[in-house]
C-alpha cells in the first residue's frame, strides 16, 4: 500500500481498534507535533460519522421498502388485515 | 435464531430478514402499540426505529443477540414507544438506546454533504457501509463488490475513505455548520 493509505489505517487502529496504552500515546504524540497527521484524524473521524449515517439513511430506506412491499402486495394480505384488525377495534 | 451476520451481506438478504422481522414480530408491537392508545402509523415507526436498533446491534462486532428477536424487537418498542410519551424526557436518562437519524437532526450542512457523496461518491460510500456499517468480514467485501482478493478490497477501503475525508474537508469549509 502506498504510505497515505498506511497511514490512513493507521488513524484507522488509532480510531477505532483499542490500542494498547504505549502505542495510543506514542500516536498522540506523533498527532501533536505533526498538525497535518492530527488534522486528517480529526476529518476521517467525521468520515466514520458521515458513513454511519449514511448506511442508517439507506438501512431506513430498506425497511420502508419492505413495508411497503408488506402492505400493498397480494400475496401479504393476509398479514396485512391482521394488522389493521388491531386498530379497528377502538 | 438465525443470525443477523449470516443474512445481512446484501440487499436482497436483507430484505428477507426484515421480511421474516415483520411478520415474527411486528404484530405484537402493533398490539401493544393499538393497546396503549397509538396509531397505525405509529407502530410502523416505532418498529422501524426497533428494526434500525436490532440491526446495528446485532451487526456491532461481537454482539450477539441472545434472547428471541420477537421479544428483543418488543422490547425495544415499548422503550420507544415509554421514551416517546413520557412527560420531560429531556431530563430522565436516555438509557443505552439511540434511535437519532430522522431528518429533522442533520443539520443543513451534513444534508448537502451527504447528497454530494451520495450522488458523486455513490460506489466509495457503498464499500464503506459494507464494512463500517453492515459490518461485513473483509472476505465478504471483496466477494461482493467484485474484488480478487481482500487486499485489494483493502486497499480500495482505504483509498474511498481518503476520497471521502478529503471530500468532507472541502465541503466543511464551505459549510461552516457542519462543524459545529
Amino acid at each position: 500500500m502506498r504510505t497515505s493509505l498506511n497511514e490512513t489505517e493507521q488513524i484507522e487502529a488509532y480510531l477505532l481498534q483499542p490500542a494498547d496504552k504505549g502505542e495510543s500515546l506514542l500516536f498522540d504524540a506523533r498527532a501533536i507535533l505533526n498538525p497535518a497527521l492530527h488534522d486528517k484524524m480529526i476529518w476521517q473521524q467525521k468520515a466514520y460519522e458521515i458513513v454511519h449515517l449514511y448506511g442508517r439513511k439507506q438501512l431506513q430506506q430498506e425497511i420502508r421498502a419492505v413495508h411497503l412491499k408488506l402492505f400493498s402486495l397480494p400475496e401479504h394480505a393476509g398479514f396485512r388485515q391482521r394488522i389493521k384488525r388491531l386498530f379497528q377495534k377502538r | 435464531m438465525q443470525g443477523i451476520s449470516n443474512l445481512n451481506r446484501n440487499t436482497e438478504q436483507r430484505e428477507a430478514l426484515f421480511i421474516s422481522l415483520y411478520k415474527s414480530a411486528f404484530p405484537a408491537v402493533a398490539r401493544y402499540i393499538s393497546k396503549m392508545g397509538g396509531s397505525f402509523d405509529e407502530a410502523k415507526d416505532i418498529f422501524q426505529d426497533a428494526l434500525v436498533v436490532y440491526y446495528e446491534r446485532s451487526a456491532a462486532a461481537g454482539f450477539v443477540i441472545s434472547s428471541n428477536e420477537k421479544s428483543y424487537l418488543l422490547g425495544i418498542a415499548k422503550y420507544l414507544w415509554f421514551n416517546k410519551h413520557r412527560e420531560n424526557n429531556k431530563n430522565l436518562p436516555m438509557g443505552d438506546i439511540e434511535v437519532e437519524a430522522d431528518e429533522d437532526d442533520e443539520s443543513p450542512s451534513a444534508g448537502k454533504l451527504m447528497y454530494y457523496l451520495q450522488t458523486a461518491g455513490k460506489k466509495c460510500m457503498e464499500l464503506l457501509r459494507a464494512f463500517y456499517y453492515d459490518r461485513l468480514h473483509l472476505t465478504d467485501a471483496a466477494e461482493q463488490f467484485g474484488y480478487s482478493s481482500v487486499r485489494s478490497a483493502t486497499v480500495q477501503k482505504y483509498k474511498c475513505l481518503e476520497k471521502v475525508r478529503e471530500t468532507i474537508k472541502q465541503r466543511s469549509l464551505t459549510y461552516e455548520d457542519f462543524l459545529e
